[in-house]
């Protein structure tokens, strides 16, 4: 009994940490999940915090980046993040409305009704698959690359993207013999320096004259800052009265079937939910509000199934947050790992029971929610504006710098660096230049991991 | 359509306050990385510091816990933990160097815009849509916001349009047909 009860203060207080560090991180447009929650989570695994509390903390900060990134995309026009992109058609058409601030509580509260839908059906969904698990993780090389394929074409690359896994995977594979042969085996690197290429691929084009040229702007961007309206009494508006019947009934429904698709990215689902609910919406106005209210939702849906379905079911990270983000949750060496050679596995999967995974994650979204609402509803434009005027991008780039210099050195000293710099630019050119995004190339990294041994074993 | 497109201009300018100005000066350094324009200057300097500085508190981290922590895992846990702080570190002093190269403005939303985004909706696939069809808790929120109004002034100016339109295809109609027989 004592056990439990500590084991639900540390998580507690691990997911309010998440839910507070992320908060202040969906502020800041352009943060990308992978690149926060990612190295963030991995530090708390490996500073021996208990699995509840590593999964309390990860579930928590994630919804509550979902709901901040809100803030940015409503008021400053700008995506908070990669998953906020969808939203932003909608978001600007409100704000020209003069109603910036419906846009924000729409999604707000489709988000945080579409959380506490999603994670019960996502441990249902687990559970169901859960059967087929051993047999899924028996022939997870091949599903890994039929993965790989299926959301390489899925991507805007399409075919091209698809063939270059080919060279994609080619490359991890020589930079692990590489690495190897000195006894280093790097795994935190790789999809840190994927989902930060683009910034990496940046400043290397900085370098050379030629794309210098084309990079040079020659006055700065500028931003209009919605005003600020309240217009609720109290300290917060109940989100639940913040939609109608119909657009709390849009925002359930398609976070249940989201919470049933794991394999597909969730910038792709909540587009084409989006599409599907405002086709069935007359008014205009009426839909804008409830796609933006549909469409958060989804993004926060997908994001819950996709990191809790394979965690639950597989043990295995299959699907694009499971192998970006939520890596950490799988893998951790030396504290969590997954060996397909050996079938060995130590992670969340093995640590934690469908239950503790159904009221840890309730407990998170609870928690995100208590911080991240009354905060967005109070704070929205305070925020904004101190992150748009005294938050420079150079500050966000130092930091970025700081992060990857520091955890592929962690990881694997020179030869880590290296590593990191390498896949980062070459995944950032071809993302740039065949729209072949980050998602297709963490599954990259698994086929090079998982189907590659299988595939050379298969021909030799 | 020129004609709202100008006074939206017209109306973003004059409702512009708060501008930060001091930017100016610096021009010709400017260039768009990662999705927002830097100064190229400011941008060497924060690569330069964020790596230094993080990269200095990982290898003092690791150096000096080595000295009292014999478990290695911790050493490294707790190394890293101190390397992520350098790297917000590094944030905070670059934030406090180098200024935003953003013009914020605050702006309220003006009728120009407004007729913009009207045309823009009616103008999809759905249209506008009527007011009349909304059910009352939405027609209620958009009186509450003032846009009810908005819309039903802009849906009868399309309705109307639309009958000029119909009117004055069966006044040619009838007149051709009358020409014909």
């Amino acid at each position: 009994m004592d056990a439990l009860v500590h084991q639900i203060l540390v998580a507690v207080s691990m997911g309010l940490i998440g839910a507070v560090v992320f908060a202040g991180i969906g502020l800041i447009s352009g943060t990308d999940e992978t690149t926060t929650l990612a190295p963030l989570t991995l530090l708390v695994a490996l500073l021996g915090v208990p699995p509840a509390g590593v999964f309390t903390f990860f579930m928590a900060g994630a919804v509550a980046k979902h709901m901040t990134h809100a803030i940015p995309t409503a008021l400053l026009g700008i995506p908070g993040d990669t998953l906020a992109a969808p939203l932003l058609q909608q978001a600007t058409m409100l704000r020209n409305l003069g109603v910036p601030h419906i846009a924000l509580r729409k999604m707000i509260s489709g988000g945080i009704i579409a959380a506490f839908v999603a994670v019960p059906l996502a441990v249902l969904f687990a559970v169901l698959l859960a059967p087929f698990g051993p047999s899924i993780s028996k022939a997870a090389p091949w599903v890994f690359l039929a993965a790989a394929v299926a959301i390489a074409y899925f991507s805007s690359g399409r075919w091209a993207s698809v063939l270059l896994l080919v060279p994609f995977v080619l490359v991890i594979v020589g930079l692990q013999a590489l690495t190897g042969k000195y006894g280093v085996k790097l795994s935190v690197s790789y999809f840190l320096g994927i989902a930060i290429g683009p910034l990496i691929a940046d400043l290397f084009s900085i370098l050379s004259p030629a794309d210098r040229a084309v990079m040079r702007r020659d006055k700065v961007k500028t931003f209009s800052l919605a005003p600020d309206v309240k217009s609720w009494s109290g300290y917060f508006p109940n989100p639940l009265k913040v939609l109608d019947r119909q657009q709390r009934n849009w925002t359930i429904a398609t976070a249940a079937v989201s919470s049933a698709t794991f394999v597909f990215s969730p910038v792709a689902m909540t587009v084409v939910m989006g599409e599907l609910v405002g086709s069935r919406v007359k008014h205009a106005y009426h839909r804008l509000t409830t796609v933006i209210a549909a469409r958060n939702g989804v993004t926060e849906a997908t994001y819950i199934a996709e990191t809790l379905i394979p965690l639950i079911a597989f043990g295995l990270p299959l699907s694009p947050v499971a192998a970006g983000p939520a890596a950490p949750l799988f893998n951790a060496p030396p504290r969590f790992f997954v060996d397909t050679a050996t079938g060995q596995m130590n992670n969340l999967h093995t640590l934690m029971t469908s239950w503790e995974f159904l009221g840890y994650g309730l407990l998170s979204v609870v928690l995100a929610a208590l911080i991240a609402y009354p905060f967005s509803m109070n704070y929205a434009h305070r925020a904004a504006s101190f992150v748009a005027r005294r938050l420079s991008h150079e500050a966000i780039i130092a930091t970025f710098a700081g992060l990857i210099v520091v955890i592929s050195v962690w990881e694997g000293q020179l030869l880590g660096f290296l590593v990191i710099v390498t896949i980062g630019l070459l995944g950032g050119l071809l993302s740039r230049r065949f729209g072949f995004n980050t998602g297709v190339q963490f599954m990259g990294y698994y086929a090079a991991v998982l189907s590659v041994p299988a595939l050379t074993k298969l021909i030799t | 359509m020129k004609h709202s497109a100008l006074d939206a201009d017209e109306a973003l300018r004059s409702t512009s306050v708060g501008t930060s100005t001091d930017v100016d000066a610096r021009v010709s350094h400017l260039v768009e990385v990662w999705g927002d324009t830097v100064d190229i200057r400011h941008l060497a300097w924060s690569v330069v510091l964020g790596v230094g500085i993080s990269l200095g508190a990982f290898f003092s981290a690791n150096y000096f816990l080595a000295l009292f922590v014999h478990d290695a895992a911790m050493t490294r846990a707790y190394a890293m933990l101190l390397g992520l702080a350098g790297c917000l570190i590094a944030g905070a002093v670059c934030a406090k160097l180098f200024k935003p190269k953003r013009v914020v403005v605050d702006q309220a939303s003006d009728t120009a815009r407004r007729e913009e985004v009207l045309d823009q909706l009616a103008a999809e696939a759905g249209g506008l849509g009527f007011v009349a069809d909304l059910p009352l808790p939405v027609a209620t929120e958009m009186k509450e916001l003032g846009l009810y109004d908005v819309f039903l002034k802009h849906e009868q100016r399309i309705e109307a349009s639309k009958r000029a339109l119909d009117e004055g295809r069966v006044f040619i109609e009838t007149k051709t047909s009358k020409e014909s027989s």
